[in-house]
């Protein structure tokens, strides 16, 4: 994990000295709330419904336990004791006061947190592959690369007030884990023939309004011009980006509106004019932030554990935790553990502070002290040996995080919705509720298999509704909540957007439209199909079918 | 009818005007009756700017046991998320937060859709 030096320490004091000095002026009356609201903004400081919201930078998703325990100690000392990790793996917290704000980011900044880059029209937290430096497919470890761009980003002044905001996401395997084609830039590391690193660039993805998947601008960008490329990119977007709209304002709608092939000529002619050299990364800086993720020394273990297989074989609850939760390490005889957000009936994404310290002590002694945020809003530790993982299951059951649902129907990702969200148009948080507990019984939930469903309280599409195996939008018709139903949306290597089922759904008929559609699934499908790939060979018919048969 | 409501500046708690002081409980809202002089109240609020945010007017009608924001969000706002019944106004009970959570039905209030315009 990348080690703040004494120039990022003071970086972080200037910054919180400065905002303590702001919210005092704003508290006296000395500036008005229209001057303060983009200094708090850029601070991470958002109002909600019920009270402030802190938005906590996790830069691409990553944790270790002092970090973990500090976000508890916030969540417990200034909110109400929880906090919730977002599709944009940050973390937010839902009733945040001004007078105690600045303090806030005192204590976070002694561990090296912060809330920058967590709101306006700059060059957003990034996001990156959670299994980074422990999945066996990747070429390179993107964190490398993700704080290189984290690094040159913060404060950069020529876009620091670009058209609207702008997000970048990378990945370093083949299998997309970062959902980099809905993002406005995706990188994926790719290795060359010679050995050489280099950057396929995508460009032009993005939800919300009008969502859009990303394009390859670039198929093989040389790893040692990122920045310079990045640079031409968003000079090309700030330039020309509409800020007349703020509904057209992103680079998809710029992408989309010279199409491909002009976008990327003109990035190339921009390029072509930089000076390459004086921006791109030396050598010497990219091996001292490449130092800091060199991999821990790991135990050299047979791929199998015998005492996980016996343990497994004891205890079914395990077993089924294991088939479901753990994944495969690069180093033979350990694992990736999931920790699941989603617990049945609860809030999708939400983690009590006792709950944080649990998982940071596991990451302590278990996993070579590091935790991974994922966009599906769980949690990951990403080193642990398979001789461990009874015991880091047995700590997740005590903690209530043992929930073994890790890509499954009651998996589901919801944005805070009408219950926090001030922009939002109908709540998400109960809708997610619901669904889970019609599939509460773990045996169906892995008979049904992969299914992703993505709530959305509103058009801005937090909760990635477009691209949700099922999505759910909520929306406001005539002053009630109802809700519209897209299926074959996948945010993953197949990236697609969803198609519209039909007419919106009171909230009501949420849950059972589901349950129709799985059955029409069950029903369906041929032997070895998930729900998204019956869905690709049937279409929208036997589905629209069950769940608006009774309306015909 | 109406009432005014703002959130508190220091904390960024829903407050409700009573015609004297600011509330923290929908119950001591001042209904107007009459839409000037709601909107005095608006504009006098609107110039308390070390105290309050976004100070707007809402509309309510009478409900089964009293009086109720019409819209849901405003509900909400005068009760607490309903994912955790623990938190927000509603958690303190009382026969005013009953009536509140029992309404339903609702239209989108105006100052509310101004309030989102404006974002």
């Amino acid at each position: 994990m990348y080690r703040y030096d004494d120039i990022d320490r003071e970086i972080l004091a200037d910054r919180v000295a400065e905002f303590r000095e702001q919210c005092a002026r704003r508290l006296a009356g000395d500036i008005t709330e229209e001057q303060f609201k983009p200094l708090r903004l850029k601070n991470g400081l958002y109002l909600q419904l019920h009270a402030y919201m802190l938005r906590v930078a996790i830069p691409y998703g990553v944790l270790d336990s002092a970090k973990l325990r500090r976000l508890a100690h916030v969540a417990r000392t200034y909110d109400r004791g929880y906090g919730h990790f977002t599709t944009r793996t940050n973390l937010q917290l839902h009733w945040i006061k001004l007078r105690d704000a600045a303090d806030i980011l005192e204590s976070l900044a002694e561990v090296g947190l912060h809330a920058i880059q967590t709101s306006g029209n700059c060059i957003r937290n990034l996001t990156a592959d959670p299994h980074a430096g422990a999945t066996a497919d990747e070429v390179d470890d993107p964190r490398v690369w993700a704080e290189v761009i984290r690094q040159w980003s913060t404060f950069h002044p020529e876009f620091s007030y670009l058209p609207r905001k702008f997000k970048i996401a990378v990945t370093g395997s083949p299998t997309d884990r970062a959902a980099i084609r809905v993002y406005d830039i995706g990188l994926r590391l790719l290795r060359d023939d010679d050995g050489a690193l280099s950057f396929q660039v995508l460009a032009g993805g993005g939800l919300g309004r009008s969502p859009h998947l990303g394009s390859v601008i670039r198929d093989r960008l040389p790893a040692k011009h990122l920045l310079s490329y990045l640079q031409a990119i968003l000079r090309v977007y700030n330039r020309a980006g509409r800020r007349d709209n703020p509904n057209k304002a992103r680079i998809k709608i710029l992408v989309a509106a010279l199409g491909v092939a002009e976008f990327s000529r003109q990035v190339e002619e921009e390029w072509e004019l930089t000076d390459q050299a004086s921006i791109d990364l030396p050598d010497t800086e990219l091996a001292r932030i490449r130092a800091d993720f060199q991999p821990a020394a790991m135990a050299v273990l047979p791929p199998v554990s015998a005492a996980f297989e016996a343990a497994k074989a004891a205890d079914p609850a395990l077993a089924r935790f294991a088939r479901n939760n753990v994944t495969a390490h690069k180093q033979p005889g350990y694992g990736l553990v999931n920790v699941s957000l989603k617990a049945i009936g609860e809030t999708p994404g939400d983690c009590s502070a006792d709950q944080m310290d649990a998982v940071a002590d596991l990451a302590e002694r278990y996993s070579l002290d590091e935790v991974r945020v994922t966009y599906e809003q769980n949690l990951l530790l990403p080193h642990v040996k398979l001789d461990d993982v009874a015991a880091v299951h047995a700590g997740l059951v005590a903690a209530g995080l043992a929930t073994p649902n890790i890509g499954l129907i009651s998996d589901i990702i919801a944005c805070p919705g009408l219950d926090y969200c001030a922009l939002a148009n109908a709540r998400a948080i109960p809708i997610a509720q619901d669904i889970a507990r019609r599939f509460a019984d773990p045996a169906l939930a892995e008979k049904i298999g992969q299914l992703n469903i993505k709530i959305s309280g509103c058009i801005n599409a937090c909760g990635h509704h477009h691209v949700g195996h099922i999505g759910i939008l909520g929306v406001d018709k005539k002053g009630e909540e109802f809700y519209q139903l897209t299926l074959g949306g996948a945010a993953d290597d197949d990236a697609a957007l969803g198609q519209a089922l039909g007419p919106a759904l009171s909230a009501d008929r949420v849950a059972p439209a589901i349950d129709d559609l799985v059955a029409a699934y069950l029903r369906e499908r041929r032997a070895g199909e998930r729900f998204i790939d019956t869905f690709r060979r049937t279409g929208l018919a036997p589905f629209k079918e069950a769940v608006y048969a009774e309306a015909h | 009818m109406k009432a005014l409501t703002a959130n508190r500046l220091i904390d960024g708690e829903v407050v409700f005007w009573t015609g004297e002081t600011w509330s923290e409980r929908f119950a001591a809202a001042r209904l107007f009756d009459d839409e000037s002089a709601a909107e005095a109240a608006e504009a006098h609020a609107k110039s308390n700017v070390t105290e309050l945010i976004e100070p707007y007017l809402i509309d309510v009608s009478a409900v089964d046991g009293g009086v109720a924001p019409i819209s849901y969000r405003e509900r909400l706002r005068a009760l607490g998320p309903t994912n955790k019944l623990e938190h927000g106004k509603q958690a303190a009970g009382g026969a005013d937060i009953a009536v509140l959570a029992a309404a339903h039905g609702a239209a989108r209030s105006k100052g509310r859709v101004d309030l989102i315009r404006r974002k």
